[in-house]
């Protein structure tokens, strides 16, 4: 049968001493819309319930702050980061990729702290989030680290997260002057769908010169990724055609995309090279015209 | 005839407030005291003999109050036609989600956990998938004996056929032969000859409320049976016959349908919930989840379609044979009646004087197929009208002009020998041509596509309805026909508005179960606004004949000179008594409830169809294959349209599930058990998803349904995926054979078709 204990903490501080206790047999619950339909097909069944509803009263955790960086906090919703004004001017990028994620009832509970813990590799805001260079702000009992998004995945549906501690918030650092972003969610069978092929992508240029490159994708192997070789091509060269179509070719050998209902492993290979080049295109022409 | 005060006007659906505000109960909603919960162990096997089943741990589970299995049960088998399913598998599984164990529980969780206690063992069986497969010599037999399975003789259908059931031909359930005319003497009259084959997955309906059975048995052995079910009096007759008693130990009572798409007439958990409900002396319920509905509900059929065409110099058709087969999946109990009857399209709405048409319906250890919109329609027609764009190309013509040449047209007979009146085929198509711009200039990668279908409105079984009125004059219709979400109450309600020039707010309608309702054989195959909007318009004709009788007598007037006119009676004296005075004046004798009921049945053959011309208009990406769907025109010839809202309904509704199928919709099978079990794989098109819709109503003055009207509910569903599948033909140079049009498939036919042109080069 499906039985657990569910437990609200009031606090931060008590959640992380319930996970200190509880962490191995615990399971931590925001928006629930990764995790219910887990523990509903009995895939995930925790022995404890930590419901963070309490804590979205704490600002810290709920509200998105500018500074130097910008800190998401990680009881952030979707639709929260979708229609922030101030994402939408700074990172515009995110404000379009979080539109992408399923519906707006879904976006309306699911989390940003949520959507990473859950890691599954076929979700929409990884990939900016890779390309924005994006750090992970985790807390335990015992103190606070954080760590470069890119370092955060590891498997399907598995990251770095010790089970004591908590996504507390989301760093995105200050981007290159004038850098051109986009995003690409391929759905070719409905409108809501989990894509075929995302891919995210951030240029600054220098004159002629591009600078920064950060090449990310998701539903393209086991974890959300950075394509470096692709990065390592575009680094330092002029963005014509055909430097673009041949660095977006080198994406075939980073991918390692699992066949499923929305494609074979061949033809989702084939669509990280279509729209590799489609987003650097797209980045390009807009760092051209921030330039 | 007084004026159309209330046909021809868009009324919104009467039950439909109920519906969005959360208010109306489904047959999921119902509570009785002491319900319990019903759940079904399934087979993981799609072929396999039961070696043991030990039930004894779920059976200790704290909170079980019954676990059956076949050996439980009576031998018998249940059905529509065919009786060859078993209630819960004895002996052998035949698919992948056939039921083995049934447990009923205190709450739904108690249920599942008891399915996780109990062991079968199982001895794996060969298997087959593949309807033709499956008719060759050396395939597995998915039943090794049918002779004990029962039928009744065959009907005398639509297009009596020369019809054989149980063939010697390995798995065949029936061999169906449609004929017109000689077609070797055709073909020996062609020039050319084209052949094709195409083949179309299993679909599901997408209803929303997924099928829940209530079953109540009274102290007396009475049994009261909720049921998704559109058709209540059928599944009556099926129930009471799957229990061995009569028909009036069952009542089938009324709840609201959650869509139908015709996926809701058959008895699905309700027989194993009635022996759930016996053996724990305590009412169930079950209700399926979509998992099951997706891997074990009644889908559409897959079937393999191949077409062989004759034409002359001219490029007119002079014969064409079809072989159909269909794959029913493991039994055949709750199809379409002897065969899939969407097979006498295969010919289509075009002149053709020598036809051949031979339908097998084979079992397959897959998932049991049902009905769904247009049975077997939608699969032929993805068949023919892709196999007439193929021989247009192969000939040079136009696919409009190649159509053009060969529909039908006033005065021809159609291709099986029906003579239908108002033949509107070539007009319809033509409204769709303009409409759609087929001749104007289209950008590169763009293309349309016609699709061609036509359906004559459904005139089977008898139809029934009741109307009474009370004190105060209100007016209640019962009918016992569901409505399914169609409008069909709305547009019942709206005839009798109109027969007695009274608002709609004056008249109510009800369903009545299968004990208070008269006779009804229920919704399907397009008939309700025809055969029920009849019967009602019988009822209140008789109301109307009665009521003024009894108006004269109270005038004190000859009965032929009062008439009735808008709510009051008046005679040739030019004295008028109200309808509310009247019914005053019964109150008081005494002489109320009256009630008026009305048949139908429909003697003669419909002699009017109903034509369907749609084009797609299609960009497709070539680096992805991506087909994106710009502009859908469906043309439509109809008669007086009743209600134009729910008539729109109809035809956007059916519309949009044609996209699905056409683009995305598809269960995917893999050795027989069906992998997208649930609605997040499973796509069905969303609002994001659809293009411009314009629809084309080409005006005709002839149908069957009261005030000249003709049906709509199956047409607009049918002929989308051609339309499609020849727009990316047109937009891109290449044909899929094969439903649905994915962007994957589109992907690799342009790679194959550039590597053949530079291998070529």
């Amino acid at each position: 049968m499906i039985a657990f204990a569910y437990i609200e903490p009031e606090s931060l501080e008590e959640a992380l001493a319930l996970l200190e206790q509880h962490g191995e047999d615990a399971k931590v619950l925001a928006g629930g819309t990764g995790l219910v339909n887990l523990m509903k097909q009995r895939l995930v069944q925790p022995a404890y319930l930590i419901g963070l509803r309490q804590l979205a009263r704490r600002p810290e955790l709920a509200e998105i702050r500018p500074s130097g960086s910008l800190t998401i906090g990680a009881l952030c919703s979707h639709r929260t980061i979708e229609t922030s004004a101030l994402i939408q001017r700074r990172l515009p990028l995110l404000a379009t990729t979080f539109q992408h994620v399923a519906s707006v009832r879904i976006r309306t509970a699911a989390t940003m702290g949520g959507s990473l813990a859950h890691a599954d590799p076929n979700q929409d805001p990884p990939p900016a989030l890779l390309v924005l260079d994006a750090r992970v702000r985790v807390q335990s009992s015992h103190g606070e680290r954080e760590i470069e998004l890119s370092d955060f995945f590891v498997d399907y549906y598995e990251t770095v997260l010790e089970p004591d501690e908590l996504i507390t918030a989301v760093i995105i650092p200050p981007q290159p002057a004038g850098a051109g972003t986009s995003f690409f969610k391929f759905l070719p069978q409905t409108h809501d769908d989990y894509a075929t092929i995302a891919v995210a992508a951030r240029v600054s240029l220098d004159g002629d010169t591009i600078l920064h490159p950060r090449i990310a994708l998701g539903a393209a192997a086991a974890t959300p990724l950075r394509a470096r070789t692709v990065e390592a091509a575009l680094q330092g060269q002029t963005p014509t055609p055909a430097i673009i179509r041949d660095a977006a070719a080198l994406v075939a050998e980073e991918v390692d995309p699992l066949a499923d209902f929305r494609g074979s492993a061949e033809y989702k290979r084939d669509m990280a090279i279509v729209f590799t080049q489609r987003a650097i295109e797209q980045a390009v022409t807009q760092a051209t015209a921030n330039h | 005839m007084a004026s159309l005060v209330s046909v021809g006007r868009p009324a919104g659906h009467v039950e439909g407030p109920s519906k969005v505000t959360g208010q109306a109960r489904y047959t999921a909603d119902i509570r009785l005291p002491g319900l319990l919960y019903g759940k079904c162990l399934r087979s993981p096997f799609p072929h396999a003999r039961i070696v043991s089943i030990d039930t004894a741990p779920a059976k200790a589970l704290a909170g079980v109050h019954a676990v059956i299995t076949g050996a439980d049960l009576p031998n018998r088998r249940i059905g529509r036609f065919f009786l060859d399913k078993p209630v819960l598998a004895r002996d052998v599984v035949r698919f992948v989600g056939e039921k083995v164990v049934a447990v009923a529980a205190e709450s739904m969780d108690i249920a599942e956990e008891a399915l996780t206690r109990i062991a079968v063992e199982y001895d794996a069986l060969p298997a087959v998938f593949d309807p033709v497969e499956a008719m060759q010599e050396n395939a597995p037999r998915v039943h090794t004996d049918t002779s004990a399975y029962t039928h009744p003789p065959v009907p005398d259908f639509v297009h009596p056929g020369d019809d054989r059931l149980y063939p010697d031909i390995p798995n065949v359930v029936s061999q169906v032969f449609y004929t017109h005319g000689d077609v070797e003497a055709g073909f020996a009259q062609a020039t050319r000859e084209f052949t094709h084959t195409f083949t179309v997955p299993p679909v599901h309906q997408g209803y929303i409320e997924p099928h829940a059975s209530v079953v109540q048995i009274e102290p007396d052995g009475k049994v009261n049976l909720w049921l998704s079910n559109k058709t209540p009096f059928v599944a009556r007759s099926q129930f009471a016959a799957a229990l061995d008693v009569t028909e009036d130990r069952v009542c089938v009572n009324t709840a609201p349908i959650g869509g139908d798409f015709g996926g809701k007439g058959s008895l699905m958990d309700s027989v194993v919930c009635y022996h759930l409900a016996a053996a724990a002396g305590r009412p169930v319920k079950m209700v399926m989840t979509y998992t099951e509905e997706l891997s074990a509900g009644n889908p559409r059929h897959p079937a393999v379609i191949t077409l062989r065409t004759g034409v002359d110099a001219n490029a007119r058709i002079v014969a064409r044979q079809a072989r159909l087969v269909f794959s029913c999946g493991a039994y055949s109990a709750f199809t379409p009646l002897h065969t899939v009857h969407g097979s006498v399209h295969a010919a289509g709405p075009y002149r053709m004087p020598n036809v051949e048409i031979e339908v097998f319906r084979v079992y397959t250890n897959t998932v049991p197929a049902g009905h769904m919109r247009a049975p077997g329609a939608p699969q032929i027609v993805f068949g023919v009208e892709s196999h007439m764009d193929l021989i247009a190309r192969e000939l040079g013509l136009d696919p409009l002009e190649f159509r053009l040449r060969n529909t039908l047209v006033e005065g021809d007979a159609a291709p099986l020998g029906e003579k239908w009146k108002k033949i509107r085929c070539k007009e319809t198509l033509e409204a769709a041509a303009r409409e759609a711009g087929w001749d104007t200039e289209k950008a590169t990668h763009r293309g349309r596509g016609i699709g061609m279908y036509d359906r004559e409105p459904g005139a089977f079984g008898p139809s029934s309805a009741t109307l009474s009125i009370a004190a105060d004059a209100t007016l209640t219709l019962m009918t016992g026909a569901a409505d399914t979400g169609t409008g069909s109450y709305t547009v019942l309600q709206q005839v009798v508005a109109q027969e007695l020039q009274l608002p709609l707010e004056s008249v109510r309608v009800v369903q009545g179960n299968t004990d208070s309702a008269h006779w009804e054989v229920g919704a399907g195959g397009s008939r309700l606004t025809h055969m029920a909007g009849q019967a009602t318009l019988a009822a209140v004709r008789e109301l109307k004949a009665g009521l003024t009788a009894l108006a004269a007598r109270h005038m004190e007037s000859p009965r032929e000179q009062v008439t009735y006119e808008a709510g009051a009676f008046v005679n040739t004296n030019g004295q008028r008594l109200a309808l509310p005075r009247l019914m005053t004046a019964l109150a008081d004798r005494e002489e109320l409830p009256l009630r008026y009921t009305g048949e139908y049945v429909a003697e003669d053959p419909v002699e009017v169809t109903s034509f369907c011309a749609q084009i797609a208009e299609v960009a497709v990406d070539p680096a992805t294959g991506q087909v994106t769907l710009k502009k859908l025109t469906t043309a439509h010839d109809v008669g007086t349209i009743l209600n134009p809202l729910t008539h729109q309904g109809q035809v956007e509704g059916g519309a949009v599930q044609g996209v699905g199928h056409a683009l995305t919709e598809h269960l995917i099978v893999q050795d027989g058990a069906v992998t997208n079990v649930h609605l997040g794989d499973y796509k069905l098109p969303t609002a994001m998803d659809i293009p411009e819709l314009k629809t084309v109503l080409v005006k005709s003055d002839a149908g069957p349904a009261p005030y000249a009207g003709k049906a709509i509910g199956e047409h607009s569903n049918v002929a989308v995926p051609a339309a499609v599948a020849n727009a990316v033909f047109d937009a891109v140079g290449v044909r899929l054979m094969d439903l649905p049009v994915t962007a994957e498939k589109v992907y690799a036919a342009l790679r194959e078709k550039n590597s053949v042109v530079k291998s070529g080069a």
